[in-house]
This record gives structure tokens, C-alpha cells and sequence, in this order.
């Protein structure tokens, strides 16, 4: 009831100025009734301090509007509100304005693409980042463009790569200060990958981080010849921001070609790794790589969700991290250093960690023609929808894949704008298709606490919420409701196609709303 | 969403491709054969089979394509992939993809069955069209066989008589439940998610129950049909030759 009376005064302000200013983003927490960047907070906990819809009543959750998109595309978006206006992207490259409250739409910005785009996976987004009254996108043929947040007038249109060489922005954009950070795709066509950061007036580059050092950059003796040049490295997943360290921490994806390593000799920096950047200057402060010389793109391409707690008994800046490959992670925010990791799926490709963090590969695991057979599968033990942290329960929970994959290996010849991935893995073993779970782990020691088993394997992320609630999504296109302290189920809705995105909550009218991708639209869901 | 404009698009796309003779070789050698040949086992063969004989996508080994034949009309299904079907583009450059359609034209013998397919019809007619339906003709509990000679090999269609039980689809995987009052049901799955189950019960009813009403529940990676491995020799050559001559109608060389 406190926040009904205090939420309207928050908005009012905000619709007065309208303007979502990097000090409102920085305080996500201060206005709960707006999800203002990807993770819904820089700290990358996907958390929504709202509780109005909490254990006693999520039963009654009912279904509040849809928003169908008129597209055959895979949906991944995370949609942002800010003071009444829901901002998504529709796949390919488009972008909707609609009402918070009533799902009608304001405006919608439609992209014009080239016939033919490369992308290994569907050509998807994952949402805009928005400042001021601008909102930035990332587009399929690897250009960034500024909108007026109001009309959806196109206010600049930048090229950041050559999309015809395989190069493509499906990530959301995320804003750091005065800049707009955006990572690339293109880890199966030879690309070399970055980590840019531009001016939100004009569109203008401010530095590059290349994430596959090239001659003279620390990290170019773990690559071999000119490997580098196609290096892989992309970023196609939104980082974290630690505002106290002014660290931008942001995954980097497989090297290339992926299953095929005899053009790379080297640990292939900085592919597989953690990086953090300084984010006035793009320079590295430190990074740490879970998979040196990687045959299994198992990208590191995870939220990095930033917590400040007790380690060995004093407070210490940490990175959670659960790893495609299976693993989970806690590191030091201040130099990358690695404290504990366990694995948190079925995996049999390491031994352990070593006491640097490096895998201890075991024999035999490496893709050979005739194929090996090995958990995780290809696509992880978990993969780039969002984990989330809790401040209350102090869990750590995400969405796990339990199967596994033949991965073979084949020739690669590099050939501009062309697959460069040395074969193609069997995802699945014909009369095994795994299974699903999500998990909630003790973050201090990667400990199981509890597990919500599913029949398929998800492609959704979850979200928590300070009503001690975990929502989740499957294939099998149910949102799920679980007690965030059991993993016990308290709704679900089917919502008749795949959930391959990540939930969201806000206010409306003082109303906690959820909101969620599923199939081609947004469905949201109050209580009644 | 496909849009006019962009059909429009995609049809100038097409024809560009057609139009890019140039990038032809004016006549395919070895050198590309074994180049298209490396290309298909990489990036084909999880559908197509290690030699083109096909498994979930059709058999490419025949020279019968059914979405175009000309050298032209294979480069662009796979450059692009076939739109509403499982085929994914291969997105290589052209001289990529003419070494691809050169390995499959190195292809381009028909496998000749040597049984009597018209005896082969009378056998199935009697044996299998109890479970089986052939245009439109016959049971419904195994798949329709109408078109299976255009996606299956003699070897594969052999082996699928001889031991259903060694390829089953998960379509066809079998479903036992025992109702909350103890009434067991059995039959081929259609779906499942985490809390419900769908299948088609022997009886040919269609049912959706949820686990957790269920006392008893089970799926088995096994078919339904019984296996022929001591069926005379010329008879499963006689089946092998009237199911490998179902195919669908249209297709060229």
C-alpha cells in the first residue's frame, strides 16, 4: 500500500520531464515500476524489487493484454517501460512503442534489410536500450540506430560492421554514462569480434575494445598465424556495469572456426572469457577465461550478475557466473581472480578446475570426424537467457540444459560472409532429447538448494522478484510461477508457443504487471 | 512477416542467383566433387544421410528432386533453404554450393529395387495395410506410407521391416498409462510437455491427460509393429520394391 501512494508521484515526475536520464537507470531500484535497461539494473540480477504479486496470491495471476508481432522470426526480446510506455523489439530489426497498460501501440520503426542476411541462429534481437528521450538498436545488417522515443523517427543510422562479411547486432545495446555499449555477432562466420562503445548524440564510435588481439595487443601470442583475423570473439549478449569500479563486465563468445581448432593453436584470448573494460577508455582491467582454446563453442555469453558479499568472512566485490560449459563460477569484481567453481549440470569434459579456474580437460573430448559424445550438447548446460539473483532468498537461479551432443569435426575453409565452423554438431542423440530444470544454487559454493524439473529443454530466462517469486518459461510455451525459497509451483499459463526470452515486471496504474515473449507476442499477466 | 515488398525482394534475390552463370563452373571435376562431397557430410548429412540416402530429410542419392531440378534450381534450395520445410539455407558462396550440386549430380543413379512390386502390393495389402495407410487407403496406427519411397532408401526401408524397433520416430514411441482408477491405456505418443500427454490410443481415440492423474505412466523408444526378419527373402524384396516405388508425384531428373 506504501507503494501505491509513492509509484504515481514517481511517475508523475518522470512523464513531466520525460527523459530516462543515466542516473535513473544507475538507481533502477529507487522506481521499481520502470525496467529501464536489459537486466532491469546494472548489477545484471534480473530482479524486480516489486511484491505486490508475491506467494500468497500469484494463483490468481490472469492474463492482462497480448501484443501480437507480425513476424515469422524467433522472439527474444526483453521489452523496457519507462513511465508508461512499453519499448520492444520485434526480429528482425523493428521496433514498437505500445501502452504499459493497454498493450495499444504508439508507433512502430520497420527496418528496411538487404535480402540476404548472415546469421547463424534466426535473425533476432534482444531488445533496445534507451536514453533520454532516444532509444538505441542494434540491426541484423550490423548498423546502430537512434530513435525519437516518442514518433520512432529514425534520428541517426551508423554501419558498425560489414554485415555482408557475416557481421550482426542482435544484442541489447546497453548505456553506460554518456555511451552507448554494444556488442556483434558473427562467431560462426569468421568475423573478429568487439566490444564498441558510441556517442548517443551523433552516433559517433568513442573506442573499441577488439576482443581477438591483433598484433602488438596483449593477448595476441595465445593465437597462432593469422587465426586472429578470423578469430570470433562475438558479444552478442548484454554485459553488466559495476557504476563504483566504473567496469564495464561483459562475456565473450567462442572462437573461430568453432569445432575445428588446428587453424588456432593457443588459449585464443580473448574468446570464452569474462572481460572488464574501463568504460571511459574501453581498456581491459582484467578478464579470465573459462575455456582456453574452446572446441565446443561453449561462448561465455551469460549475464554477469555483479554482488557485493561476505567471502571468507569479509565483504568482497564478486561475479557470479554459470558457464555454458557447465560450470559455475564466483570471481573477484576488482581483478578477475577465480575463487570457487563447481559444475552445476552433467558435464563430462573436465576433471575440475585447477586452482587458477583453468578446465582440467579429460582425454578424448575433442571433436573428431567420426564424433564424440559428450555433456553438455552444443548449445550448454545453460546459454544467453538470464540467470537472476535474489537479495532476499541470497540464491542464484537459472535455466539448465541436461543433454548431450556429437560434435564432429570437419575442413574449414575461411571465405568471407561464409560459415566458418569446421561441421555442424548432432544438438540432439536421435532417441534422447534431454531434459530441462531450473535451478537455484547457493552462490557462495555453486551448491544445488532446489531444482523445478521440465520435460523439455528451455531457451527462457528467469526473473525474481521481492515477492519471493522465480518466474520462469519452457518450450513447451507454459510461464511458471515458483516460490522463490522451493522451487514449488504456484501458477502457470500456456501461452501456445515457444518462450525463448526473458520476463519482466513493472507497474501500471500502481498495478505490478509480469511481462513476458511467447511465441510471436508479448503477453502480461496482473492479478485480477 | 513476409511482406509484398519483400517478396518482391526475395524474388529479385532468386533471380540474381539464377542469373550468376558465372560463378558455374563450365564443366564440374573431380576436384569439386570431392570439395562438394567434404561440404555435404559436414553440413548435410545429419539429415540426409552420410551418402545422401536420406533419414529425416529425403533421399538425395537418386537424381529425383521434388522443389526443382536444374543445376540452378538446386544451387538456390541450397544456398537459400525451402521455405515452410526443415531445410536450412547453407549460406556459402556460389563456386561453395556448385561443388555441393556436383557431388550430388556424381550421384544421380536411381537405386533399382529387384523385387516384384506388384506382388509387393498384394503383401502389403495383406500384412501391413491393417496399420498402415497408402493413399488414403488402410489403418492409421503406423505412419502413412504413401510418399515413403521418395525419402527412404531400399537399405533403409529393408532394415525398417526387418527391425522396426532399431529407428523408431518419436511419433511412434509408445505410451502406457494407468488412470487415476487404475485403468491402463495404451498407444503412440503425439506430444508431451512437463504436465500433460498427448497420444492416439490403440483404439484410434485421441487423448489428453495430465500426469498428474495419472497412477502409472511410461514411454518406450519402441514400435508398436512387429518385426519381419523371418519373412521369405523375395517377399521383403517384393515389399522393399512396391514401397520404394510410392512417391510422390512430380519430381524430375
Amino acid at each position: 500500500m506504501r507503494k501505491r501512494i509513492f509509484l504515481p508521484a514517481v511517475l508523475l515526475t518522470a512523464l513531466l520531464s520525460g527523459q530516462v536520464t543515466y542516473d535513473r537507470i544507475l538507481n533502477a531500484e529507487r522506481e521499481p515500476g520502470n525496467w529501464m535497461t536489459y537486466s532491469g539494473g546494472y548489477k545484471g540480477w534480473r530482479y524486480s524489487p516489486l511484491d505486490q504479486i508475491n506467494r500468497s496470491n500469484a494463483g490468481q495471476l490472469k492474463v492482462k493484454w497480448v501484443h501480437q508481432m507480425p513476424t515469422t522470426h524467433m522472439v527474444e526480446t526483453t521489452p523496457l517501460v519507462a513511465d508508461g510506455v512499453m519499448y520492444v523489439s520485434e526480429p528482425p530489426s523493428n521496433v514498437v512503442a505500445l501502452d504499459a497498460e493497454t498493450g495499444r501501440q504508439f508507433w512502430r520503426y520497420r527496418r528496411e534489410l538487404p535480402a540476404k542476411i548472415n546469421v547463424c541462429c534466426g535473425q533476432v534481437n534482444r531488445g533496445v536500450a534507451v536514453l533520454g528521450d532516444r532509444l538505441f538498436v542494434g540491426t541484423v545488417d550490423a548498423h546502430l540506430v537512434a530513435l525519437d522515443a516518442k514518433t520512432g523517427a529514425v534520428l541517426w543510422d551508423v554501419e558498425v560492421a560489414n554485415y555482408q562479411h557475416g557481421y550482426s547486432v542482435t544484442v541489447a545495446p546497453l548505456v553506460v554514462k554518456d555511451k552507448i555499449i554494444l556488442g556483434i555477432a558473427g562467431g560462426e562466420y569468421g568475423i573478429r569480434g568487439w566490444l564498441d562503445a558510441y556517442e548517443p548524440a551523433t552516433g559517433k564510435r568513442l573506442w573499441r575494445f577488439n576482443t581477438i588481439p591483433g598484433p602488438g595487443e596483449k593477448g595476441h601470442d595465445t593465437w597462432s598465424g593469422d587465426a586472429w583475423k578470423q578469430g570470433g570473439g562475438s558479444t552478442w549478449v548484454t554485459g553488466s556495469y559495476d557504476a563504483a569500479q566504473n567496469l564495464i563486465i561483459w562475456g565473450v563468445g567462442n572462437p573461430s572456426p568453432d569445432w575445428n581448432g588446428d587453424v588456432r593453436p593457443g588459449d585464443n584470448l580473448y574468446s570464452d572469457s569474462a572481460i572488464a573494460l574501463d568504460a571511459d577508455t574501453g581498456k581491459l582491467k582484467w578478464h579470465f577465461q573459462f575455456v582456453p582454446h574452446d572446441l565446443h563453442d561453449w561462448d561465455a555469453v551469460q549475464v554477469p550478475v555483479l554482488v557485493d558479499a561476505p567471502w571468507q568472512g569479509k565483504m568482497r566485490k564478486l561475479v557470479y557466473w554459470a558457464h555454458r560449459g557447465g560450470f559455475y563460477y564466483v570471481l573477484d569484481r576488482e581483478t578477475g581472480k577465480f575463487l570457487t567453481g563447481k559444475p552445476f549440470a552433467t558435464q563430462t569434459w573436465a576433471k575440475g578446475l585447477d586452482d587458477s579456474g583453468r578446465p582440467i580437460r579429460l582425454p578424448g573430448i575433442d571433436p573428431s570426424p567420426e564424433g564424440v559424445t559428450i555433456y553438455p550438447g552444443v548449445q550448454g548446460a545453460t546459454n544467453w537467457y538470464s540467470p537472476s539473483y535474489n537479495p532476499l532468498t541470497k540464491l542464484f537461479y537459472l535455466a539448465v540444459w541436461e543433454n548431450r551432443s556429437i560434435y564432429r569435426k570437419g575442413d574449414q575453409v575461411y571465405t568471407p560472409g561464409n560459415r566458418y565452423i569446421g561441421s555442424v554438431p548432432l544438438i540432439d542423440l536421435p532417441d534422447e532429447p534431454g531434459h530441462g530444470a531450473i535451478r537455484a544454487l547457493n552462490p557462495s559454493n555453486g551448491d544445488k538448494v532446489w531444482e523445478y524439473k521440465l520435460h523439455t529443454k528451455p531457451w527462457a530466462g528467469v526473473l525474481t522478484t521481492a515477492g519471493k517469486l522465480l518466474f520462469g518459461g519452457s518450450d513447451e510455451g507454459h510461464y511458471f510461477a515458483l516460490d522463490a525459497d522451493t522451487g514449488k509451483e504456484l501458477w502457470r499459463q500456456y501461452c501456445g508457443g515457444i518462450i525463448r526470452a526473458n520476463g519482466i515486471s513493472y507497474s501500471s496504474k500502481g498495478k505490478q504487471v509480469m511481462a513476458i515473449a511467447a511465441g510471436n507476442s508479448i503477453f502480461t499477466f496482473a492479478l485480477p | 512477416m513476409l511482406t509484398r515488398a519483400m517478396l518482391m525482394l526475395i524474388g529479385a534475390s532468386a533471380a540474381t542467383v539464377l542469373a550468376q552463370d558465372a560463378s558455374r563452373p563450365a564443366q564440374f571435376t573431380q576436384a569439386d566433387r570431392d570439395a562438394g562431397a567434404k561440404t555435404f557430410r559436414s553440413h548435410c548429412s545429419t539429415c540426409h544421410g552420410m551418402n545422401a540416402e536420406g533419414g529425416r530429410g529425403p533421399n538425395l542419392a537418386q537424381g529425383v528432386f521434388y522443389r526443382g531440378s536444374s543445376d540452378e534450381e538446386l544451387l538456390r534450395n541450397i544456398s537459400d533453404g525451402i521455405t515452410g520445410t526443415e531445410m536450412p539455407g547453407l549460406f556459402y558462396s556460389p563456386d561453395r554450393v556448385w561443388q555441393v550440386v556436383a557431388y550430388l549430380r556424381s550421384l544421380a543413379q536411381r537405386e533399382n529395387a529387384t523385387g516384384d512390386h506388384a506382388r509387393g502390393a498384394t503383401l502389403f495389402a495383406a500384412k501391413c495395410a491393417g496399420c498402415h495407410r497408402v493413399a488414403g487407403q488402410g489403418g492409421r496406427l503406423g505412419p502413412d506410407l504413401t510418399q515413403i519411397g521418395s525419402s527412404r532408401s531400399l537399405r533403409h526401408l529393408r532394415a525398417a521391416i526387418t527391425n522396426p524397433d532399431a529407428d523408431v520416430r518419436e511419433r511412434y514411441w509408445r505410451v502406457s498409462a494407468t488412470s487415476g482408477d487404475g485403468k491402463p491405456v495404451q498407444g503412440s505418443l503425439l506430444n508431451e510437455d512437463t504436465y500433460t500427454v498427448q497420444f492416439i490410443d490403440d483404439a484410434g481415440n485421441l487423448k489428453s491427460l495430465a500426469k498428474s492423474d495419472l497412477r502409472g505412466y511410461s514411454v518406450a523408444k519402441k514400435s508398436k509393429m512387429p518385426g519381419f526378419a523371418k519373412l521369405p527373402a523375395s517377399d521383403l524384396d517384393d515389399l522393399v520394391a512396391y514401397l520404394s516405388s510410392l512417391r510422390r508425384p512430380g519430381g524430375s531428373r
